[in-house]
């Protein structure tokens, strides 16, 4: 996505952008202050079912699933002394009990990823759910109050997302030193705003269905139209925008290490291994570089997958459901490929 | 559309005024003094009071703001700490550099990635499209200072084809088009994720599109192939790639900092984080502000585009 | 080269007798002296390295408010100093690069005579006396807001300046100096600067003789203080094209890029060979090092500890390394402030024996040869053991008083009513004031822990600083580490008495961010006698006092080796290694080494391309 570069915690981009593509609501109604008319009511393809037969987002998952073992059960088996630092042993090679090698200060490689993926683990879900929600509260409040209150709210969102996130992020890593804690509430802080804008529009477009006009009808309160039937709705692109923000933390992460403003030893992640290994790369210390990029890779690599395939199953695309027809050339007539009719399951969950 | 823009204007400047007082607040509030931090530790208190009062840091902070602000709008964004330049000569030198890095890498985007995603869709759910997918996402989630570092230790070490570092001397536009062999890997990392992502968006976009009615309708009127795609899918696949263009804008303006800070690019992005690193705040907020008017008018740019291009979308009035 | 720490003492570079050794007497694989073989050619141009170098002020005299240390890298081959420091690979005063032809003290150390030589300005114009009143001048009226400023010294020392001839300066001062001291620390400071080219107020004003009223030189000053500030004017400007030395500026940006070309006109004995030096900055070591490992740009660059490793693939690609010793001290600051904020570790701190232990623990020798390949002084006292027979007491030379000893920073505690807990937290069993007693301050049950404070950023610290914590915690003594971004540090610590800052920013327990550069003689002037400017932990001691004093105005080496000695044992500074400067170069250019610490990269008047030999 644009702005991955400079902005690699995503900002308005990534999560934004992506739910954007796949969201029902049309563009216009996120990018402006939702003056616009609401388009079609949508129908989300996104259900259990659907997800569990999505290849992609369950490939996702498994590998979000061996990373946790990895990170959270394997240390209770293999133990390694993560504190007592041992120049002699510094930087030497796999073997001699050290299956990935030792680092910088002496300490076992595999012993510090797993350890270090608890961090990024840890980094990545609790941004992604404090983000999601920070935003969808703020969003979905706005949404229902309207008005000028709407209007001054979103100014606000505006502001927040008019400042790409890795700047305001090296601005304030420059001046203290960051802890996990630190970062956690940096990144939730910085990673709501979009999941806001979205929830609102949501909010906005649900907002005219005949289920909620029911709803007030019959008397319910705003908090109760809020909680119990527009979030329901929404849960669509919490999915999107919580598995997106997952990735964007740790990837932020990394990159802030990069430029020398990360958090400061004994703090490891995939993050902070990959730049301190990277630095050696050209001394050869290979096994400080690769494993750290891969775990990284793969795991930024899967949330992603689960939010892209997500994003797809919500337009109402099931193409992946239904059997794959492989072929090289042409395209597959339209009739047989899409569906036209409703989709399997819906995901309004009470009325 | 008159009322429209009038108010979004409005709303825009509202905007950057609320990126000035977050910045500057955010600023304002280090620890410790920068007077100190600039002087070094054998500053002593006179050197302190004399650096706080010819920068103006000893008045209460509005009114460091009120007289910021007022310098703002008379183009004065303050002069830097390290470098002892005005913050908008510093500014004015790099943007252009950055307008030909991170213009060429959208350019790239545009040409190669949109057709692509196109392509991808139309291929949906076949081999190529997963493999192509697969291959953009796996870039696009590695980290880019690792991608870089690898096609240096490739290209530059292992093959001495090009240098990863920039030249130090050249500084104007036109010197750099010249010595474009120095802009290739720059491009290249930028692009990597600038093409993912604009692929995947066209690709997203165009899948929305080829489910839709309209799309059969020409199909089963027994329009050909290329035109169906020409005509019609490109048109309307290509309007929400219009609105990322528009939110790209911060981006080009922001500079690249990381591909910036591998191959040793004069840009923006250098520059703001090297004013990061040495507590330089008229460089930091200069910058900041300048991003955080190239993202509203991005925006805007964005809406009002959306709005001409697309006729079913119209604006009401609140 | 890196940024890391060159305070504005490193501006005044020189020293008159220091000797140092040709090679260093660490790292040994690596010469200082390689003879090139091969036929000098002139011209080529060389690519330097600068890691977070970024002058901002082409104007040789930096204000007060100034303190990039980096100014003088860009002046010093424009506008060379009264004094130039380096012949080979000794740090003696070099007298044919040096301005004056003959420099002598007399009626009792207390009258300089100065006779200049008879060079020119590029323009033409003779350098005279003129030209040093000028300077002289415009620091009398300005020496507040001088970088260069020490109390009580040059300027404000000046009885008064005769020029007898145009070549002939008289300074009588206001006391007696030790000449070594004087020429070294003050005569040193000054550049020659065009008095006929720069003597006016505005830039388009005419040229008088503003300087010698006191309000004339404040406007001169200031103008030039301005003019020099701005970059887009540092290699256009006419101004700055009147040089008496070596080279003109030909380039320059605001990233911190800029070359040199051969000043035609230079009088001096070195005239450059080289037809252009670039000096290209980077930001950090990572993009320096991947040039380098590209092969062809960089002519001449640092290695930074991290990446010592590469040597040989490098020497594989075309180059030839040394290594210089950095001339200066690394510590780890203890705050010895008695002002009462730094309530838990000062009282401990305070104590002698605890420093001691602190300084057993620490393990040097490994320090240096696993963190800086070997290239590195081993901190054995408050003078690098490369700085020479002159400087060095035969206690540096032995290793120092505190070598690595867990046994007896053990033995120490414990005879001081400590319980010792290897890996945890020691406790005060005894406390009180007597001699087998934890000592004054210390409760019972007082917790034997610091917090090291250092700058964040350099892999080799980290590296440094983790592997002090485990060997400390070894012996009992717990240490948490904190890194902070080098200007945060500075921003919030920093000197530390009653009236600099409030009792919330001396809290610190240990601090460590880089090494304090010596100017001229490794004194401790400055450093450790009481309320000294640099002497950021707060130690006070009479009898430092005395023996510092007696070193700046007496001669003697004794005096010298007395100072070093109780230094040393004394601790006002934990001793840890101070890393060489490891560069490579091409290996057709010559004339880069021999080299000394001072000059190091510095004179491209000295080097050229050679043709290999056939």
């Amino acid at each position: 996505m644009p702005g991955h570069e400079a902005s690699p915690a995503g900002g308005p981009d990534s999560a934004a952008v992506h739910a954007l593509a796949g969201a029902s609501a049309p563009v216009a109604a996120v990018l402006d202050g939702g003056d616009v008319q609401a388009g079609p009511a949508d129908r989300s393809g996104l259900t259990l079912r659907s997800f569990w037969h999505n290849r992609r987002a369950m490939s996702g998952v498994w590998i979000v699933v061996i990373m946790i073992i990895f990170c959270f059960v394997a240390p209770l088996f293999y133990r390694t002394n993560l504190t007592t630092v041992n120049l002699n042993l510094a930087n030497n090679p796999p073997g001699g009990g050290h299956p990935l090698g030792t680092d910088d200060f002496g300490t076992d490689v595999l012993g510090r990823l797993m350890v270090g993926g608890q961090s990024s683990l840890e980094l990545g879900f609790a941004v992604a759910i404090a983000s999601t929600v920070l935003g969808a509260l703020y969003g979905a409040i706005s949404g229902m109050i309207g008005g000028v209150i709407d209007a001054i709210l979103m100014r606000v969102v505006d502001t927040l997302l008019s400042v790409p996130t890795f700047i305001l992020l090296l601005i304030v890593a420059s001046m203290y030193s960051l802890n996990l804690l630190t970062i956690i509430i940096l990144l939730s802080l910085l990673s709501w705003p979009p999941v806001s804008r979205l929830v609102r529009a949501e909010v906005l477009s649900l907002r005219t269905r005949d289920f909620v006009h029911a709803a007030t009808t019959m008397g319910a309160t705003h908090r109760r139209i809020l909680f119990r039937h527009l979030m329901p709705n929404t849960f669509n692109v919490f999915i999107v925008t919580a598995t997106f923000a997952v990735a964007d933390s740790i990837y932020a992460l990394s990159a802030l290490s990069f430029l020398g403003l990360g958090p400061p030893p004994p703090f490891a992640d995939w993050g902070t291994m990959l730049t301190n290994g990277v630095n050696n790369l050209f001394n050869g210390y290979w096994w400080q570089v690769y494993p750290p990029l891969i775990v990284l890779v793969l795991t930024v690599l899967a949330f992603r997958q689960i939010g892209d395939a997500c994003n797809d199953l919500i337009g109402g695309h099931r193409g992946v459901v239904v059997k794959r027809r492989r072929r090289r050339f042409g395209l597959l007539p339209m009739s047989t490929r899409y569906d036209d009719g409703e989709p399997l399951g819906d995901v309004s969950l009470a009325s | 559309m008159t009322w429209y823009l009038i108010r979004r204007v409005g709303q825009a400047a509202a905007v950057v005024l609320g990126v000035l007082i977050l910045t500057f607040i955010l600023i304002h509030n280090e620890p410790g003094s920068t007077a100190r931090a600039i002087l070094g530790l054998k500053a002593t208190p006179a050197r302190v009071a004399l650096f706080d009062h010819l920068y103006g840091l000893d008045k209460p902070i509005y009114q460091q703001f009120v007289i910021y602000v007022k310098n703002v709008v008379h183009g004065n964004l303050g002069t830097s700490y390290q470098l002892q330049q005005p913050v908008s000569t510093l500014i004015a030198e790099r943007l252009p550099r950055d307008a030909v890095l991170l213009g060429i890498s959208t350019l790239l985007a545009l040409v190669v990635g949109v057709p692509m995603g196109i392509y991808q869709a139309l291929r949906h759910n076949m081999f190529v499209d997963d493999v192509l997918s697969g291959t953009w996402f796996t870039l696009y989630s590695a980290p880019d200072f690792m991608e870089a570092l690898l096609l240096i230790a490739l290209v530059c070490v292992q093959f001495h084809w090009l240098q990863p570092n920039f030249p130090g001397g050249i500084t104007s536009v036109g010197g750099i088009l010249a010595d474009w062999r120095a802009l290739i890997l720059p491009v290249v990392v930028l692009a990597i994720n600038t093409v993912a992502g604009f692929s995947q968006y066209a690709r997203s976009s165009a899948i929305q599109q080829l489910a839709a009615d309209y799309i059969r309708v020409v199909r089963a009127k027994g329009v050909p192939e290329r035109l169906v795609v020409l005509r019609h899918l490109l048109r309307n696949s290509l309007l929400p790639v219009v609105t990322i263009l528009g939110l790209s804008l911060p981006d080009i303006v922001g500079g690249a900092i990381i591909a910036e800070a591998i191959f040793n690019f004069p840009g923006m992005g250098l520059l703001f984080w090297q004013a990061a690193l040495s507590h330089d705040f008229p460089i930091l907020l200069g910058t900041t502000l300048i991003v955080g008017v190239a993202a509203v008018v991005g925006n805007l740019l964005a809406d009002v585009a959306y709005g001409v291009l697309d006729p079913r979308i119209r604006y009401a009035r609140t | 080269m890196r940024k890391t720490h060159r305070l504005a003492a490193a501006a005044a570079a020189v020293s008159l007798s220091i000797v140092i050794a040709a090679c260093g007497n660490s790292g040994g694989k690596i010469n200082t002296g390689k003879a090139v073989h091969g036929t000098p050619i002139n011209g080529g141009t060389v690519t330097v390295a600068e890691v977070g170098v970024s002058p901002n002020l082409i104007f040789p005299l930096d204000p007060s408010t100034n303190s990039n240390g980096y100014n003088v890298n860009l002046t010093e081959g424009m506008w060379p100093f009264l004094v130039y420091i380096g012949d080979g690979a000794s740090s003696a005063v070099n007298p044919q690069e040096s301005l004056y032809s003959s420099l002598t003290y007399s009626q009792n150390d207390s009258v300089i005579t100065i006779v200049l030589k008879p060079w020119r300005w590029s323009d033409g114009v003779p350098i005279t006396s003129r030209d040093f009143t000028f300077v002289y001048n415009l620091l009398k009226a300005n020496y507040n807001n001088w970088l260069g400023y020490t109390p009580g010294l040059f300027p404000v020392d000046v009885k008064s300046v005769l020029t007898p001839n145009a070549h002939t300066v008289v300074l009588d001062l206001k006391r007696s100096y030790n000449p070594q001291f004087y020429t070294d620390d003050q005569l040193s400071l000054i550049p020659l600067l065009p008095q006929h080219a720069w003597d006016r107020t505005s830039q388009n004003g005419k040229v008088g003789n503003y300087d010698e009223t006191s309000s004339g030189a404040k406007a001169v000053y200031n103008f030039l203080q301005k003019v020099g500030t701005k970059m887009s004017g540092f290699a256009t400007n006419p101004l700055w094209q009147v040089v008496d030395g070596p080279w003109k500026l030909a380039a320059f940006n605001s990233s911190g890029y800029y070359a040199w070309v051969p000043n035609k006109n230079y009088s001096g004995p070195d005239k450059p060979r080289l037809t252009k030096v670039e000096w290209t900055p980077f930001t950090d070591d990572t993009a320096e090092m991947n040039t380098l490992r590209s092969g062809t740009s960089l002519d001449l660059a640092g290695v930074p500890a991290n990446d010592l490793k590469q040597i040989p693939q490098l020497e594989a690609e075309g180059y030839s390394v040394f290594q210089v010793p950095t001339p200066g001290m690394a510590q780890i600051l203890p705050n010895l402030w008695p002002t009462g904020a730094n309530a838990a570790a000062g009282p401990l701190l305070r104590q002698l024996y605890i420093r001691q232990a602190l300084e057993y623990l620490i393990n040097r020798s490994q320090l240096v040869s696993k963190v800086f390949g070997g290239y590195a002084d081993p901190g054995n006292g408050p003078v690098p053991v490369s700085y020479g027979k002159q400087w060095d007491s035969p206690l540096e030379k032995a290793g120092g008083p505190y070598p690595y000893s867990p046994a007896k920073a053990d033995a120490l505690l414990k005879a001081h009513g400590w319980k010792v807990v290897p890996n945890g937290i020691s406790t005060c069993t005894s406390p009180g004031t007597g001699a087998a007693n934890c000592g004054a301050g210390i409760p019972a049950g007082d917790q034997l822990q610091f917090q090291l404070l250092y700058g964040s950023g350099t892999a080799a610290f980290d590296q440094q600083n983790a592997a002090i914590q485990s060997s400390e915690d070894a012996g009992g003594i717990h240490i948490t580490l904190k890194a902070e971004p080098f200007d945060t540090l500075v921003s919030t610590t920093g000197t530390c008495n009653q009236q600099s800052h409030p009792a919330s920013a001396c809290n610190w327990g240990l601090q460590q961010f880089g090494y304090i550069p010596y100017t001229s003689d490794p004194s401790g002037a400055g450093n450790f006698n009481t309320d000294a400017i640099g002497n950021y932990g707060g130690y006070a001691s009479p009898q430092m006092d005395r023996l510092i004093n007696a070193t700046e105005y007496g001669s003697s080496s004794a005096a010298f080796f007395a100072y070093e000695d109780y230094a040393a044992q004394q601790l006002p500074w934990l001793w840890i290694p101070l890393q060489s400067g490891v560069f490579v170069y091409k290996k057709n250019l010559a004339g880069i080494t021999p080299t000394d610490p001072f000059q190091a990269t510095l004179n491209p008047e000295s080097w050229y391309y050679t043709k290999p030999a056939s």
